[in-house]
């Protein structure tokens, strides 16, 4: 176990804890946006930006991927967290104004209109998506594709392999600026501009699922080829 | 490098500020160990990671900070909102500055952002890149406010850019490392080794066998350990040879010149590959029936699969470059029947596979039990039958010597033994080879070197040595070692394998007496050029720097490629590339009010166990998984540096 102080309190989390989740168990909430319980951490938003103390030695670092340390020192809400944070949110509220995860994380931090105006964006390559395919699916159908030395690319976007895509949407369900989408009409459903073939159940005649999801699901469970043949409502 | 008179330099945060001054006024900047070996009157103006500098007080201190955020948001890789919001606000605020379409608030507006990324970037080039920009602002604010003022649009000027990493500067081959970490993070395997191959022909073999100059220099050091850039070589290279890819080939027009190289070792393999895709027609002439160079017959395959370096070899050949077996040049074919063949260019690339001398009385009498550690090896890996006798002892402490000892151990050996003439500290092998020969029960004997072979018949059966201390450092920077009066004694063996260093064979170059010869035995040859003394002859790799690590031998390929290709175009002499020598010199380590990191373990390389090496030559290294792979990419944290100059006529 290892102890550390997050604004002046103590708290005890098992090695390898994050300090967002160590601030967690105080009930110390640390805003965030392309963070998820359910995700190896990114620190791609900049947003749970917190000041570390370690060895005397006053760091800033975002809460989500940084490991707790033994005797470390956090504070969520000193001046220079504060300052960083709202520049990050300022920023985003700039860039993608649209959403509203990020008008609700500028709403609470009293940021009301930026003090820039930018080309805006609706994909703030936060990497929820990315992670989401990649760790909770297991397809790993999206990737990001950055800038760099000898690459060629303009601006960083998120790239599909819309052949490996099986069409489950979990990643237009965790986009928060809703960039992603997904639309559904009668028996067929779209997303990352493939087109999906729905799945017909049997017994009610309902479209529910995407063939190409439903077959993945199936190998990836070793599950008899009509075992989807009737959408759960029905079974 | 030359800066005794600038007119303004905030360079490591050492502020000299020589404006409005008279010449004998102006204080010198002494110890400024600026990243540029151009004289101060070849350029004007500077700004890189740690401040800018001044010399020609025309040049425009906010066109270079407007080029200079350009170049650095080419290079933001965009994953953070900070930095890539940050960067964009600065190029888009700095652009209006520069066109006259300034604003009150531009410049609160800079220092905003500018903080604000150095606070909470994600990676080192966010955090550093604003540093000479909120310089400029606080020194030469006058030029901003007069540009938000007066609304003048300014000419923008030329400038060069370079683009430098601690890491990428060590490396002899310059390859992009960052560039390479970070696309393994975002799993593009393949994006990743095309990168790599962009530098090195070799990414598998090097991945196992280099020693890693790039690790020494790596930031995280200071930090938790550096990061594990071999092991991520070598994940790329093997993922491509499970996924069974074969990597694209694009070769860029046809030059029609016949190119003669001689050796496939790594210098060889790097200059053939780089020129068939240049174009040319390639013939690599080797004198064993393998390629690789020492790398196939120097590294035994513990180490160095054999079908890792035969992949990579037919690879090379796969571009179109010839390798042609069996044939000594200087025996079976001369230089001079090259040139009537009809090549253009003939690159000498032999290496040193002669194993030096000991200096040690009756090393020259040919006893039975003696052996040269270089051949030792090469019999290993060729696959010639060695009969293990009761103790064999290996003289030296370079890798030659530790491949010989735990070879010996594989292939039956009991008892095996190493005399190195100075202590532990000072002995050249890799650690990790060190560490393993230790572990699988190898008796490394520190100050001990042999002076006489004691033979009984013309069998040898054991060593005279004498105990060694250590003196004053030699050239190299080691201790000397110097003998103990009266300490000698005898150390009895059945085999004594000599490994003590390896020189060049230079009999290709038998009759060419306008290709000279260093006094070290080493062919006289441009290090940056690789050129000899005579036209159309090219030299590098071992055989010019006595021996060294594989890397500088690829590198060394890749530039006699370059220089070969520019000879064969223009003719005449080649000229370096100037631009390569920029960077040499920087103190890249150091950052201004750059703040510790978080620490985070690296993932471990591991080992086969012990009782799993022995007998047989199964490969020790374990590579990392996918999985660690990614873990061990994510701690990179990306010390890219910007070097922007504009400079003089």
């Amino acid at each position: 176990m290892v102890e550390l102080i997050i604004d002046g309190q103590k708290v005890e989390v098992a090695e390898g804890a994050t300090v967002l989740e160590a601030a967690g168990k105080l009930n110390i909430d640390i805003p965030t946006l392309c963070y998820h319980e359910n995700l190896t951490p990114f620190g791609a938003c900049r947003v749970c930006a917190v000041e570390v103390v370690v060895d005397g030695v006053s760091n800033l670092t975002t809460a989500c991927d940084c490991p707790v340390e033994q005797g470390m020192e956090v504070r969520t809400v000193s001046e220079r967290a504060l300052e960083a944070r709202m520049l990050a949110v300022e920023l985003l509220l700039a860039k993608c104004p649209g959403s509203e995860a990020i008008r609700s994380l500028a709403r609470d931090m009293g940021i009301e209109e930026p003090r820039v105006e930018l080309e805006t964006e609706e994909c703030i390559l936060c990497g929820l998506c990315v992670r989401t395919c990649q760790e909770l699916v297991g397809v790993g159908a999206l990737r990001l594709v950055d800038r760099g030395l000898n690459r060629d690319v303009k601006e960083t976007f998120v790239e599909a392999s819309t052949d490996k895509c099986i069409g489950c949407g979990s990643c237009a369900y965790i986009c928060p600026t809703s960039f992603i989408k997904l639309e559904e009409t009668g028996n067929t459903r779209t997303v990352w501009d493939r087109v999906f073939k729905l799945k017909k159940c049997q017994v009610c005649g309902n479209y529910w699922a995407p063939e190409a999801q439903l077959e993945y699901i199936r190998k990836t469970c070793n599950l008899p080829s009509d075992f989807f043949d009737v959408c759960p409502n029905c079974k | 490098m030359d800066f005794k008179k600038v007119v303004f330099s905030s360079w490591a945060g050492k502020v000299v500020d020589n404006r409005g001054l008279e010449a004998e006024a102006c204080a010198p900047v002494e110890e400024l160990n600026l990243p540029l070996e151009y004289d101060s009157s070849r350029v004007k103006a500077f700004m890189g990671w740690d401040g800018f500098l001044v010399v020609d007080e025309k040049a425009d201190v906010v066109d270079m900070a407007y080029a200079y955020a350009m170049e650095v948001q080419k290079l933001a890789c965009g994953e953070c909102a900070v930095g890539r919001i940050g960067i964009s606000v600065i190029v888009e605020t700095l652009g209006r500055l520069v066109r006259g379409e300034g604003r009150e608030g531009d410049i609160e507006l800079l220092q905003w952002v500018g903080k604000g990324m150095k606070d909470n970037a994600k990676c080192v080039l966010g955090q550093t890149a604003p540093v000479p920009i909120l310089d400029s602002i606080e020194y030469y604010r006058e030029a901003y406010l007069d540009l938000i003022k007066n609304k003048k649009a300014i000419s923008a000027s030329t400038y060069h850019v370079k683009i430098i990493a601690p890491c990428m500067e060590a490396c002899p081959a310059h390859l992009d490392i960052p560039g390479y970490i970070e696309l393994i993070r975002n799993q593009r395997q393949g994006a990743s080794l095309d990168l790599i191959r962009q530098g090195v022909c070799l990414p598998g073999t090097l991945g196992r066998v280099c020693t890693a100059p790039c690790e020494e220099a790596c930031k995280r050091n200071d930090i938790d350990g550096p990061l594990a850039i071999r092991a991520l070589k070598r994940h790329v290279a093997d993922w491509e040879m499970e996924v069974g890819q074969i990597p694209p080939v694009s070769i860029s027009g046809e030059r029609g010149e016949k190119v003669a190289v001689i050796g496939a070792g790594p210098a060889g393999l790097a200059a053939g590959y780089n020129l068939a895709l240049t174009g040319y027609q390639v013939t690599i002439f080797e004198e064993l029936p393998v390629a690789g160079g020492m790398a196939a017959v120097g590294i035994p395959s513990y180490r160095l699969p054999e079908a890792i370096l035969d992949r990579e070899v037919d690879i090379v050949r796969g571009v179109g470059v010839e390798i042609r077996f069996n044939v000594r040049v200087g025996r079976d074919i001369t230089i001079a029947d090259l040139w009537k063949d009809g090549y253009k260019a003939i690159f000498v690339a032999v290496g040193a596979h002669k194993g030096r001398a000991m200096g040690v009385e009756g090393e020259d009498k040919g006893y039975e039990g003696f052996v040269d550690g270089v051949k030792f090896l090469r019999d290993v890996n060729l696959g010639k039958k060695i009969v293990p006798v009761g103790r064999v002892v290996v003289v030296g402490g370079g890798d030659v010597a530790v491949d010989c000892a735990r070879s010996c151990l594989r292939l039956g050996f009991k008892d095996v033994n190493i005399l190195y003439r100075r202590s532990r500290v000072e002995m050249p092998a890799r650690e990790g080879e060190i560490e393993g020969a230790i572990e699988e029960g190898v008796k490394i004997s520190y100050l001990v070197a042999p002076t006489r072979i004691l033979a009984e018949g013309t069998k040898l059966v054991g060593l005279e040595c004498v105990k060694m201390k250590l003196g004053e450092p030699d050239a190299s920077g080691r201790r000397r070692p110097v003998p103990i009066e009266g300490s000698e004694f005898v150390v009895n063996a059945d085999m004594v394998i000599a490994a003590i260093g390896q020189e060049a064979d230079l009999s290709c170059l038998a009759g060419e007496d306008n290709v000279k010869v260093s006094k070290y035995g080493t062919v006289d040859a441009d290090p940056e050029t690789c050129q000899s003394s005579e036209k159309g002859i090219f030299s590098a790799g071992d055989c010019v720097t006595g021996p060294a690590i594989l890397i500088e031998a690829v590198a060394a390929g890749n530039r006699a490629a370059l220089s070969i290709d520019q000879y064969l175009r223009e003719g005449g002499a080649v000229s370096g590339a100037g631009a390569s020598r920029v960077g040499r010199s920087a103190a890249l380590a150091a950052q201004r009010e750059k703040e510790s990191t978080i620490s985070r373990a690296p993932q471990p390389v591991g080992c086969l166990p012990v009782v799993e090496r022995i007998p047989g030559f199964p490969e020790v290294e374990v590579g990392l998984t996918r999985e660690a792979a990614q873990e061990e990419a994510k701690r990179c944290l990306r010390c890219y540096r910007v070097m922007l100059w504009q400079a003089g006529e």
